[in-house]
């Protein structure tokens, strides 16, 4: 599912990836883990191909993301759930567009989309919230939004940078819990987070990066 | 299109304000003025100018008694022609005819001051011989042909009109810079949006396609209230001039040509998309 061959990643000449050697098969539940700076969100900045490495080579459900032409890149996006450090949520439209807009451009029936974001926000408990606005939301109710939309469209791979850095622990525990489940049902699943609690209350495969090189790659962090 | 597609054209009409309301606005003018142009152009070349019109060409004869003679040689020479011989007398009673506020006047001067007139009415083939005739005879001072003034009228219509189909294009280049520019504030306004929606797998052609759309209604929206104020126009200036008519070509054509010029001038406005963050 995604081949990291010794990728190296430079800003104004200071590197934020030296060197990253990765494999995750199809199906796996991968952790991203590390202190702020180590390199995590660019990491997988670069598996959405948002930037391009320096140099290495990635591949992401069999493309080689160095060598995608322009206009593949969209689709190639369509099929990953990515939720997003920061949401990027679409602040003018309501949570219901926010969620039904990634299957707009799959031109799925419109009773189609309204059915499936009234599944996935009801999942997310937000089924209640589908007209507001996101800036009507808290923070943690735009993570979930932002989650909502990811896992809407049914990705082969799901990447999530920090998805609960806005959730309070119950709530981050479920969530982890449903990308569990999402994960037991067959899709990749690879979640950027430094909540060491969390990680050892969920066990599972967990990349450790430090000052942008892979410091441990195992089962659970570490010691 | 989606359903998402037309509520974001909805927001960015909303949203274009003041701006969009200036873009219409332009288009409304400059479709209007358009139109305006093209059925007075229409008018000028049916009414006005029409070369297989009969006309008229008179001869001012040196006396009175020379104009009988001249009638009665030139329907000798041309047995088809009618022609009017108008004595002083007749011609001051005529002139106190055409312009009754200055009948009075005209009326009390002497009889010698006006010419006698021969009045000759020619069909266009007619026309040049008749003329010819006419100015190579010595009792005739002058010969004067209706064509003549007709053709300064072209001419003059001619320049009117080229230069109001050139301002008209100007503004027409005007709308689509406005549009442009209503276009590209809405893009960049939205530029962290349409970041986004890239991140999330939409292509240029999804992001662009309700910025297009927007412009083209904007257009359209402009020429249409343009052909509806130019059917008022011609409906206040039918009882002035009954033969000046609208045809139902002209402001069909506005809407579509508004559109054009807000589609061409969004499509300016989308030639670069804001990067990814």
């Amino acid at each position: 599912m995604i081949i990291v061959e010794n990728i190296t990643k430079y800003y104004n000449g200071r590197a934020a990836l030296r060197g990253i050697t990765a494999h995750v098969e199809r199906g796996e539940f991968v952790y991203l883990t590390g202190p702020s700076g180590a390199g995590k969100s660019t990491f997988l900045r670069l598996l959405y191909r948002a930037e391009l490495p320096d140099g290495g080579r990635i591949i992401v459900n069999e493309r080689d993301l160095s060598h995608m032409r322009h206009r593949d890149v969209a689709e190639f996006r369509r099929r990953l759930g990515v939720v997003f450090q920061d949401f990027k949520l679409l602040r003018r439209r309501t949570v219901g567009e926010n969620v039904t807009f990634v299957l707009s451009l799959l031109a799925l029936p419109e009773r189609e989309q309204q059915r499936r974001a009234y599944l996935v926000l009801k999942q997310m408990g937000l089924q209640h919230r589908m007209h507001a606005l996101p800036d009507e939301l808290s923070g943690g109710e735009q993570q979930r939004v932002a989650i909502a939309r990811a896992l809407v469209l049914q990705p082969d791979l799901i990447l999530a940078d920090e998805p609960t850095g806005n959730l309070d622990p119950e709530h981050s525990h479920e969530l982890l819990e449903l990308f569990k489940t999402i994960n037991y049902q067959g899709t990749t699943v690879m979640v950027a987070t430094h909540d060491r609690v969390l990680i050892e209350a969920h066990v599972a495969r967990t990349i450790a990066l430090e000052h942008g090189r892979v410091a441990s790659d195992g089962w659970g962090i570490a010691p | 299109m989606s359903r998402h597609g037309v509520r974001e054209v909805g927001r960015q009409l909303r949203e274009s304000g003041g701006v969009g309301v200036v873009a219409v606005l332009l288009v409304t003018v400059t479709s209007l003025m358009g139109g305006a142009l093209w059925t007075v152009r229409g008018w000028v070349r049916t009414e006005l100018l029409t070369s297989d019109h009969a006309t008229t060409v008179v001869a001012i004869v040196r006396g009175a008694a020379q104009v009988d003679a001249l009638r009665s040689q030139l329907s000798a020479a041309f047995p088809r022609v009618s022609a009017v011989a108008l004595p002083p007398r007749k011609v001051q009673e005529q002139l106190a005819a055409w312009f009754p506020e200055l009948s009075t006047v005209l009326l009390n001067l002497e009889e010698r001051s006006f010419p006698a007139l021969l009045q000759v009415q020619v069909e266009p083939g007619t026309e040049e011989p008749v003329l010819s005739w006419l100015s190579h005879r010595p009792e005739v001072t002058m010969v004067e042909s209706s064509r003549a003034w007709q053709a300064r009228l072209r001419s003059a219509m001619s320049r009117l009109l080229l230069g109001g189909f050139l301002l008209t294009s100007a503004m027409l280049l005007g709308c689509c810079v406005v549009v442009l520019l209503v276009v590209r504030l809405l893009v960049l306004a939205h530029a962290d949006e349409i970041a986004i929606m890239r991140l999330i797998g939409a292509h240029d052609g999804d992001i662009r396609r309700p910025y297009l759309i927007s412009g083209l209604l904007l257009g359209l929206l402009g020429g249409a209230v343009g052909a509806a104020c130019l059917l008022a126009v011609s409906y206040a200036v039918r009882s002035a001039l009954p033969t000046l008519s609208v045809d139902a070509t002209t402001p069909a054509m506005l809407p579509p040509a508004g559109a054009l010029a807000g589609l061409v001038g969004s499509a300016l406005g989308l030639a670069s998309l804001p990067k990814e963050p």
